[in-house]
């Protein structure tokens, strides 16, 4: 069963077209990858399902409702969660407290000023939970701004969980990290995103092989094919717009 | 004993609240005092927009003005007993007046942060300001409106006629105020007002909008600002134009900036500070608007985070017992800096004199004579080579006061 589908959908800025009609249909639970050359408009299309962007044509559906031009923060509060390319979290504020600002609005506080934070043992034990599962346990008090750069990503990835979403959107989760980092990042994706359905997009070709059942090629605005890992690989298409020009690189 | 702990401050606070009159009991001591909670509560509400959630605002008096003007008018209504309650309500009534206005104006104006909002909080400024001269049957014009708070129903005998009735009062309300501002602070909207402030984008993404966000924040500190000009209604028994124009708006900007905006206790610091420069030193000299205007400059250079960002930055040598490292350094750079200071404030003061004689610090000095400049200046250049000397051994000293005790390193 298709937990969100993309029917059609346009997307162009003035008379540059970078979404020229993609359609795809993603199954409840299975972990998806889009991948693409640079400025295929991958981040674009995350921005149109997330809702940051408005389509100039084509329809959205996540579990069976319509979505598209909704603002983002009822998007969310469907259980569609996402992180950034660009790190993008509450810098000023400290570890623990991005985690639990996530948490808020899953757990019904809505934008309630009656509840006093130090006294919600259950929200507090959860948000100690999610900074347990993303390992920043020892950095909970840290001001997030000062953190290093692979634990802002953990970071990041923890706010786009913490909610407990049903359908989580990557957006190069892994970028600019180490080796050694990357494979962390992967494991720890592995792990909060079990049993839950994943959309992903990445340039490592290895993380991907490895963490996708399905992958979905993007190339100038259009999806070329959608297919399991190794039939990617042998997808003629696909090498010749793709992967070809990564081997040659 | 933990809720001892964490209340400890809060009981100072009451402390210092109702102690502080019976140290300081002259009638210009609490007429400070109460131009003090006055505004504490005010730059409070204010660092509620700028500090907790990012939107700086430059006609923020609007709220505390029509909460005072409102309250002038309820300080007639119970003169002339078309209603009868007791004045300790008026501050209430302030603060749903600016309440009001905070839902009404803040319905559109916090659409965005930034410079849109400041561009609109200033546009609304200019305009209240502007009508309050225009609508004199509710703002009085020029002359503003004027009240008695002596009229309604005495409480347990005081009738409020004297100042220091007032100042009780005004406490109590400044500790209400303070506690509930405290207290939204730990609430999800108030971390939300924060989580907007960092990052409007991010927050959207999970599940909130940073309008709404804002506009809670905005419409609380519309509420607390209108209780301080209720406050202030009650203190002078009566209000002007001036008390919502840009100026005040600047003034309380400017509290909530040099004591801090990153710390709750920041702007109580700033108000403080600033309500005792206003009074005391305007007693001294014409000139203090430009010691004030420097003190900003210099606070917004030298120490970004105001004066509670200079306290809590010697929290970590203070855990470490260091801070006796630091107190010979800090007295060897504050004697030749503060010589420095007051050189520098003869000067200013000479070159504005008129008189023949200048008195300054018990010294009769000539303006007029070259030798009188020249001893200044010189002495104003020593302090300020033995400012830059000292500083470095300061720098070194604080080096050692922070630096990771070797154990801990690993």
């Amino acid at each position: 069963m298709a937990i969100l589908s993309l029917i059609d959908v346009k997307k162009n800025f003035g008379a540059t077209e970078i979404i020229r009609g993609v359609s795809l249909d993603i199954v409840q639970g299975e972990k998806h990858a889009i991948i693409g050359p640079n400025g295929a408009g991958k981040s674009t299309l995350f921005h149109l399902i997330s809702g940051r962007y408005n389509l100039s044509a084509g329809s959205i559906r996540f579990k069976e409702q319509q979505i598209e031009n909704k603002p983002p923060y009822e998007i969310a509060r469907m259980g569609l969660a996402r992180s950034f390319q660009v790190t993008n979290i509450f810098q000023r504020m400290s570890v623990f407290e991005n985690i639990r600002c996530a948490l808020f609005w899953s757990k019904g506080y809505g934008y309630s000023f009656w509840h006093l934070l130090g006294r919600q043992t259950e929200l507090n034990d959860e948000a100690m939970h999610v900074l347990e599962q993303i390992g920043l346990t020892e950095k909970a008090k840290f001001p997030s701004g000062e953190l290093a750069y692979a634990e802002q990503r953990a970071l990041e990835l923890g706010i786009s969980i913490a909610s407990g979403a049903e359908l989580i959107m990557l957006d190069e989760p892994v970028a600019g990290m180490s080796h050694s980092e990357a494979q962390n990042a992967v494991e720890l994706i592995r792990k909060i995103t079990e049993g839950k359905t994943l959309i992903m997009v990445e340039h490592d070709m290895n993380i991907i092989f490895d963490v996708a059942d399905r992958i979905s090629v993007l190339v100038y605005g259009e999806i070329i094919a959608t297919d399991e890992p190794k039939n990617i690989r042998a997808n003629p298409k696909v090498q010749e717009a793709y992967l070809g020009e990564v081997h040659s690189a | 004993m933990a809720l001892l702990k964490k209340s400890s401050i809060w009981i100072a606070f009451i402390v210092a609240l109702l102690g502080l009159p019976l140290l300081f009991d002259s009638i210009l001591a609490i007429s400070i005092l109460n131009q003090m909670v006055i505004a504490i509560v005010f730059a409070l509400s204010y660092n509620m927009l700028l500090g907790q959630g990012g939107m700086l605002s430059f006609g923020h008096a609007v709220y505390f003005g029509l909460g005072g003007f409102l309250s002038v008018h309820a300080l007639m209504l119970i003169e002339f007993e078309t209603m009868v309650f007791s004045i300790l309500w008026i501050p209430l009534i302030g603060g749903l007046f600016g309440l009001l206005a905070g839902i009404f104006i803040g319905s559109f104006s916090t659409r965005k942060a930034g410079t849109v909002f400041a561009m609109i909080s200033l546009g609304i400024g200019e305009l209240i300001a502007a009508s309050s001269l225009i609508f004199s049957s509710f703002f009085g014009g020029e002359a503003g409106i004027s009240g008695d708070r002596t009229f309604g129903p005495t409480f347990f005998g005081f009738d409020f006629a004297q100042n220091i009735e007032i100042y009780y009062v005004a406490a109590v309300w400044a500790f209400i105020a303070t506690l509930f501002m405290y207290l939204f602070t730990q609430t999800p909207a108030g971390r939300m007002a924060n989580a907007v402030r960092d990052n409007p984008e991010r927050a959207e993404f999970i599940g909130y909008s940073s309008r709404k966000v804002r506009f809670i924040s905005f419409c609380a500190s519309g509420l607390f600002a209108g209780i301080a000009g209720g406050l202030f209604a009650l203190n002078y028994e009566f209000i002007t134009e001036e008390n919502l124009n840009a100026a005040t708006s600047g003034r309380v900007l400017l509290m909530a900036y040099i004591g801090g905006l990153g710390y709750f206790i920041g702007p109580i610091i700033g108000a403080v500070v600033l309500t005792l420069m206003n009074s005391l030193l305007s007693n001294y000299s014409e000139l203090w608007m430009l010691y004030l205007g420097i003190m900003f400059l210099l606070t917004v250079m030298y120490l970004p985070r105001g004066f509670a960002g200079f306290i809590m930055m010697h929290q970590l040598a203070w855990v470490r017992g260091n801070m006796k490292l630091l107190i010979k350094p800090y007295l060897v750079t504050t004697i030749p800096a503060l010589l420095f200071t007051l050189c520098t404030i003869a000067l200013i003061e000479m070159s504005h004199t008129e008189d023949e004689v200048f008195h300054y610090l018990g010294l009769v000095l000539n303006p007029a004579s070259p030798i009188t400049w020249i001893v200044i200046l010189a002495i104003a250049g020593g302090a300020f080579y033995a400012v830059k000397r000292s500083l470095l051994q300061l720098n070194d000293a604080w080096e050692t006061a922070n630096a990771i005790p070797k154990e801990e390193e690993t």
